[in-house]
């Protein structure tokens, strides 16, 4: 009797372990079952949770299992099928975390392998005990199938409630600012999408947490700005990427504007029946511009724009707008009594041009007028455009927002802001500060060859006797202040114009000690008094006229936090120190000071 | 103008500005070094020298940062005042009393700075060199009247000796600060904080009501 019973068990678990095996290399088709809905033909879900509760170690409930058997779910899950749910689930794709039904299948596999290594301990006596281990895998792996089922439509809800919820989040942070603008509404909406970003991925947590972890570590700030910046998705670097194209398509704008500012001055003029001029003659006006508008057309031929405005239909746009801006512009001036200017910077132009007839100076007032309200513009959008970056940034990562880490964070969206735009916005400049840099020019031309004590250095701080050959006094900080070319973040720029100054000092104090090596030494440190002319020495001697531009663009973007400190300082004595050297051709006699307040 | 108050909350500190203005031999120079090393004549003292010096100070429990900017007092420099002293604080203006001349330029340097900057600027004017009093050249009755008549505060000081000269930065921080507060609590409890910024950068800092329930994934 017992024997009869034990040879009964034993098939019973040779079928179910066959059946185990079967299921394992079944087809595909019933296995969709249990990724889809329950409402697949055959056997749905419910009906065996319903049969399953029964098949407890009671002998009657074996029966039924088996009797009950055909094509069943499998409890494991192929890797094709695990693909096809990866793409199925494509909002998936960029997460480490498995889905419930993968985590299930996993643990699937985990508890196959683990019955079978017990199975394979156990003694050909010990049938009951194998019966009763490969009932309880299959109860086991059917219960984790259907709890990972239900997880999944869990989440499969969850992620459609949870964009509404995000919203509502951002919604909520952003009430406190009270009436809503069209920029507030902008801001919620990038928010909305920095939380949902942050439901997809991982790393904003890990470096949240860190940063708590260290909050007086302050090169972590940089590490994950820059982090932050490389990751393509983030809405943060999707904004920045915007503002930049929108950026350079301002630039083109201007050459644009540029272009018709000349046919519109001539039908202007046609129309008030002065001197007709024609085309060519303001083109010709124009292309004895300076060097500097032959920079811009490198940068941007005309052909370019062409291109990229076929391709770019966003310049187009901006190009209407300009037409427009600039309708308003010459009806303005319209009505404007006739501009002759009188100031020096005027005559100046005009010796240089003076086969030009005067409404082509006027022309060129004109062109200085658009190209500076243009500059303008372009400086105010800029700062805008950083604002927001930076407040998204604080508000992605709030761990950001102390005094020190939001310079740092600052400090390095900048960076990655106008790495690609300097160029282009110093050619903005440079055309802008044309008549300084002329000056400059002169001034460098006049005092090729002065000695420090031509342009006021005491004659206590640089060596008297010719230096070794080749080289002059301050040469290291010429040097030094010869570099600012090369950055392109207005941020190092400045850093360079402090290494500058301080290379000054340095050289200065050695230049002293030379002097004093004989004497008692009496005067105290060097103070602006020494310095100033110094600076315009190294100024001088640095010879590059785009000093003037690459610092009256430095002015327009340096931090706040740094206008009082160092930084500030020694842009300012720079500043001076270029607006001395531009009166120096002139004898000195006026200073262009009113161009820097 | 900038109150220079950084934040407006409880444990804030004040960054000010101070420019100093004083013909080439006046001894502005020595001056700061004192104040700010007490160190008269020292080989080694920042990086931008004397030019650009700061001093942190704790006054009635406040934190002040103090940033000094020295001038040049070289004519030809003259018409670059402005962009030195904008958004100055306070302005130390130093002359010499054995020398008349110096006296007159801090008499242009006034006239100058209430044009650009108006009232809100705290004016210092500083004869110095009190050592040599028997060389005496501008009447101190001369010179503190005349400082009252611009609303200035008039101060007597010895680099060498290392007279007034604590005194002096003492007096006109606090002045700074009580102007800054003033201009506080015009604005209204600082409600509006970036009044004067370039580029206000508002953030809405109010405490996040629940952080993102953290992986609504992991929930079952």
């Amino acid at each position: 009797m017992v024997a009869v019973e034990e040879e009964r068990m034993l098939r019973l678990a040779e079928q179910c372990l066959e059946r185990a095996k079967s299921f394992m290399g079944k087809s595909t088709a019933p296995l969709d079952v249990s990724i889809s809905s329950s409402s697949s033909p055959g056997q749905s879900r419910p009906h065996q949770t319903a049969v399953l509760p029964s098949t407890s170690p009671k002998k009657s409930g074996h029966r039924r299992v088996l009797s009950d058997g055909g094509g069943e779910p499998s409890p494991f899950l192929p890797p094709e099928i695990f693909q096809k749910l990866q793409t199925v689930e494509s909002q998936d794709t960029s997460k480490r975390e498995l889905t419930p039904i993968e985590q299930a299948s996993r643990l699937n596999q985990k508890l196959k392998a683990n019955y079978e290594a017990r199975l394979a301990r156990l003694t050909p006596g010990q049938a009951y005990q194998k019966t009763s281990l490969t009932l309880s895998l299959q109860r086991q792996m059917m219960e984790n199938l259907i709890i990972a089922k239900a997880r999944q439509d869990a989440l499969q809800r969850k992620m459609e409630e949870r964009r509404l919820r995000l919203q509502e989040e951002a919604n909520r942070r952003f009430a406190a600012s009270g009436a809503m603008t069209a920029e507030d509404q902008e801001q919620r909406s990038l928010y909305t999408n920095v939380l949902e970003y942050e439901q997809d991925h991982d790393w904003p947590k890990l470096w949240k947490a860190k940063i708590k972890e260290n909050p007086d570590n302050v090169t972590l700030v940089p590490h994950l700005v820059s982090y932050l910046l490389s990751q393509s998705d983030h809405p943060l670097v999707k904004l920045l990427k915007k503002h930049q194209a929108s950026r350079s398509s301002h630039n083109l704008l201007h050459l644009v504007l540029f272009i018709c500012l000349c046919e519109k001055s001539v039908d202007h003029t046609e129309t008030q029946r002065k001197p007709t001029r024609t085309v060519s003659s303001s083109g010709q006006s124009f292309s004895t511009d300076s060097s500097l508008s032959h920079d811009l057309h490198v940068n941007y031929d005309e052909d370019d724009v062409e291109d990229v405005e076929e391709a770019n239909p966003q310049v187009t746009v901006d190009r209407e707008n300009s037409f427009e801006d600039l309708e308003q512009f010459l009806t303005q001036l319209d009505w404007a009594p006739p501009h002759i200017s009188t100031d020096d910077t005027t005559s100046d132009l005009e010796t240089k041009c003076d086969h030009l007839m005067l409404d082509e100076s006027h022309v060129q007032e004109l062109e200085m007028r658009a190209l500076k309200e243009h500059l303008k513009a372009v400086v105010k959008d800029i700062h805008i455009a950083l604002d927001q970056l930076l407040s998204l940034c604080l508000l992605s990562f709030e761990c950001l927002n102390t005094a020190s880490s939001k310079d740092l964070c600052l400090a390095s969206i900048e960076e990655a802001f106008f790495m690609p735009l300097w160029s282009a916005l110093l050619a903005l400049f440079r055309k802008v500060n044309r008549e300084r840099e002329q000056a400059f020019e002169a001034s460098m031309k006049l005092y090729r060859d002065a000695s420090p004590e031509d342009v006021g250095v005491t004659s206590k701080l640089f060596p008297q006797e010719p230096c070794l050959q080749g080289s002059y006094p301050y040469e290291s900080a010429v040097q030094e202040l010869k570099l600012i070319l090369k950055d392109c973040c207005p941020q190092r720029k400045l850093e360079c114009i402090v290494r500058t100054l301080r290379q000054i000092c340095v050289c200065a104090e050695e230049y002293r000690c030379l002097h004093e090596s004989n004497s008692t030494p009496t005067t105290a440190a060097i103070g602006a008094d020494d310095l100033l002319p110094i600076l315009s020495f190294v100024a001088l001697r640095s010879q590059c006229p785009q000093l003037v531009s690459e610092c009256a663009a430095l002015e327009e973007f340096i931090h706040e936090g740094y206008l009082i400190g160092e930084e500030g300082y020694c842009l300012t004595s720079m500043q001076s120190a270029l607006a001395y050297v531009e009166s120096l051709h002139t004898g000195g006699t006026h200073l262009p000071a009113q161009t820097l307040i | 103008m900038a109150a220079g108050g950084s934040g407006g909350n409880s444990g804030r500190t004040y960054s000010f500005k101070v420019v100093l203005l004083g013909e080439g031999c006046v001894g502005k120079t020595s001056l700061v070094l004192r104040y700010c090393e007490n160190k008269f004549n020292d080989k080694h003292i920042t990086t931008l020298q004397a030019s650009f010096l700061t001093k942190k100070l704790n006054i009635t429990g406040k934190r002040v940062n103090l940033a000094i900017w020295d001038t040049a007092g070289q004519e030809r420099f003259h018409a670059l005042g402005p962009i030195y002293y904008r958004d100055s604080n306070g302005a130390i203006l130093v002359y010499d009393i054995t020398d008349e001349d110096s006296f007159q330029k801090v008499k242009n340097w006034v006239k100058e700075l209430r044009k650009m900057l108006g009232n809100e600027i705290c004016l210092c004017i500083v004869g110095n060199k009190i050592d040599l009093d028997k060389d005496r050249h501008v009447s101190v009755e001369e010179a503190e009247s005349y400082a009252e008549s611009v609303g200035a505060k008039h101060y007597h000081t010895s680099a060498k000796l290392n007279k007034g000269i604590e005194e002096l930065f003492l007096d006109l921080c606090k002045r700074m600060m009580e102007t800054a507060q003033a201009e506080e609590r015009l604005k209204g409890n600082g409600a509006s904080q970036s009044a004067s910024g370039r580029r206000g950068v508002q953030i809405v800092d109010d405490e996040p009501q629940a952080t993102p329930a953290g992986g609504c994934c992991s929930s079952g």
